[in-house]
C-alpha cells in the first residue's frame, strides 16, 4: 500500500485546470457540511501530510494530534479556500505552519532547562570530515532530521523527502524560492556534518 | 582542499538537485577530477538526498479520522453525519444487513438447541430414573448431538472471527483501539473458559455441567462476534453493497 513517489506528489495529484475545478466541486461540497466530502479530502491528504509531520515532529503521537488539528482548522479555513494554489498545497501550507508553531512552542518550553542546540561547538558544516560509507541507513537519517533547526528541517523534509520542487517548497512554506534553496542546501550539509559525527 | 572549492559548493548542492545546467555542470566535473574533497561532498549529499527519497509514506492510525468526524459533528459543523444516520433509508439497509448477518449465523445453532436440550433431558432422566438400564443409544445419540451442536457453534465462531476481520479491513481500521483492546479481552476470557471446559470434558466426557460450561461459553463467544460486527456497522459509514456481498458470502459458505 505504499504510493510511488510520483502519485504521491501533490503537484501530480491536483495540478492543472481539471485538477483544481475537482478540487473547487470538492471544498464546496465539504462547505455545505458534507462529511463524506471531508472524508474524501482527508483520505486524500492525511497519509502525505502525517508522513511529514512525523519526520517534523520526531513522533508519531505529536504528529497524530497534529493532523488532527490540522484538518479542523482546514475545516474552518475552507470558507477562505480560494483556489488559487492545489488544495494540496494550501493543506501542505496549513500543516507546516502547525508544525512550526508546535515545534517552537516545544522549544520555548524545553530551552528553559536545555539552551539551543542550533549552534552546537564543533558542528561545523563545511569542515565536517565526510561520511565513511557511501549509502546512509534510513533509520539513521531519520535521527539526524530532528537534530535540524526548524527552518531548514520543514525545507528539507519537502524537497528531498517528498520530492517537491523548490517553488513548490517555496510556495507551502511562504518563503521565497532561493530561501527554499540555500535552507536545503544548508540541511544537506548540517545532516552531513550530524551524521559523520554520530559514526566516530 | 583548494581555495577556489567554495566557488563550486553551490554547483555540488544543484547537481543535486537536479538543476545543474550543463556548461556549469562541465566545469564542475573538471574540479571533482583533481579535487578529492568536492567529490566526497558531492557523494555524501547526493546520498543523504537519496536516503531522503527513499523514507517510506507513514498511514496515520484510522482513529485520527473517527475523532475529526466526532469533533465536527459535536461541534455541528457538518450537516449529514456520516455512519448509518446518512438518511433513514440508509440506516434501514445496515440495519437490515447487520440482521441477515446475525440470522445467517445464528440461525442454524438456534434451530439446533431445543432439541439438542430435549434429548439430553430425556437421557437425564434415563440415568437416574432408571438407575443403571440407561439406554446405550440414547447417550450415543445425545453425544452425537453434542458433538454436532458443537461443532455448528465451531462454524459460526469461524465465519465471524472472518466476517469481523473483513468488516475491520473494509471500515479502514474500524473501531477505535480502546473499544478493540476491551472485546480483545473479553474473548480472550471466553476463549479461556472454552479451553477449560474442553479440558474438564475429556477427563469427565458425560460430565452435564461441563457441558453446560462448554455451550455457555460457546454462545457468549457467538454473542460478542457479533456485537462486534454490529459496532462495526454502526462506526462505519455506510456501504450496503460490501455488506450485502459479505452476507451473500456467508449464506453460502
Ligand atoms: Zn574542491
Amino acid at each position: 500500500m505504499i504510493p510511488s513517489k510520483v502519485t504521491a506528489h501533490p503537484a501530480a495529484a491536483t495540478g492543472g485546470p481539471a485538477g483544481r475545478a475537482a478540487d473547487m466541486a470538492l471544498v464546496e461540497r465539504c462547505r455545505n457540511g458534507d462529511l463524506a466530502a471531508f472524508e474524501e479530502l482527508y483520505r486524500a491528504h492525511a497519509g502525505k501530510l502525517f508522513s511529514v509531520a512525523c519526520r517534523m515532529l520526531g513522533n508519531p503521537s505529536d504528529a497524530e494530534d497534529l493532523l488532527q488539528e490540522v484538518f479542523l482548522s482546514a475545516h474552518r479555513k475552507l470558507e477562505t479556500f480560494r483556489g488559487e494554489s492545489a488544495l494540496g498545497t494550501w493543506l501542505y501550507r496549513l500543516a507546516m505552519n502547525q508544525c512550526l508553531d508546535f515545534l517552537r512552542s516545544r522549544t520555548a518550553r524545553t530551552n528553559q532547562v536545555t539552551g539551543t542546540l542550533d549552534d552546537e561547538p564543533g558542528l561545523s558544516d563545511t569542515a565536517s570530515r565526510g561520511l565513511a560509507e557511501r549509502t546512509v541507513a534510513r533509520m539513521d537519517l531519520e535521527r539526524a532530521l530532528v537534530q535540524l533547526p526548524e527552518g531548514c528541517r520543514a525545507a528539507f523534509v519537502l524537497h528531498d523527502v517528498e520530492g517537491f520542487e523548490h517553488r513548490e517548497v517555496a510556495e507551502a512554506l511562504g518563503i521565497a524560492e532561493g530561501t527554499s534553496k540555500s535552507q536545503v542546501h544548508k540541511a544537506r550539509l548540517r545532516l552531513r556534518a550530524i551524521l559523520s559525527a554520530a559514526k566516530s | 582542499m583548494m581555495v577556489e572549492c567554495t566557488r563550486y559548493r553551490t554547483s555540488i548542492q544543484e547537481l543535486v538537485d537536479g538543476t545543474l545546467g550543463p556548461i556549469r555542470r562541465a566545469e564542475l566535473d573538471l574540479h571533482l577530477d583533481q579535487c578529492d574533497g568536492c567529490r566526497a561532498l558531492a557523494s555524501d549529499l547526493q546520498a543523504i538526498h537519496d536516503a531522503a527519497a527513499s523514507l517510506e509514506p507513514l498511514e496515520p492510525p484510522g482513529a485520527v479520522w473517527m475523532q475529526i468526524a466526532g469533533r465536527l459533528r459535536q461541534e455541528g459543523r457538518v450537516s449529514a453525519p456520516s455512519i448509518v444516520r446518512a438518511t433513514p433509508r440508509h440506516r434501514a439497509v445496515l440495519l437490515a444487513l447487520a440482521a441477515a448477518l446475525v440470522l445467517a449465523i445464528g440461525a442454524s445453532i438456534l434451530l439446533l438447541l431445543p432439541e439438542f436440550r430435549a434429548t439430553r433431558e430425556q437421557a437425564g432422566q434415563a440415568t437416574t430414573g432408571e438407575g443403571n438400564a440407561t439406554d446405550d443409544v440414547t447417550v450415543q445419540s445425545v453425544e452425537a448431538e453434542f458433538r454436532l451442536a458443537e461443532q455448528h457453534y465451531q462454524n459460526a465462531i469461524n465465519k465471524l472471527e472472518q466476517a469481523a476481520k473483513l468488516d475491520q479491513a473494509a471500515a479502514g481500521g474500524g473501531i477505535d483501539p480502546q473499544t478493540a483492546a476491551v472485546l480483545q479481552k473479553n474473548l480472550q476470557v471466553i476463549d479461556q473458559a472454552i479451553a477449560e471446559s474442553r479440558a474438564a470434558l475429556r477427563s469427565e466426557p458425560q460430565s452435564a455441567p461441563a457441558r453446560d460450561s462448554l455451550f455457555d461459553a460457546l454462545k457468549r463467544k457467538v454473542t460478542l462476534l457479533q456485537d462486534t460486527i454490529a459496532l462495526m456497522n454502526e462506526m462505519r459509514k455506510g456501504n450496503p453493497a460490501g455488506g450485502a456481498q459479505l452476507v451473500e458470502g456467508l449464506n453460502k459458505s
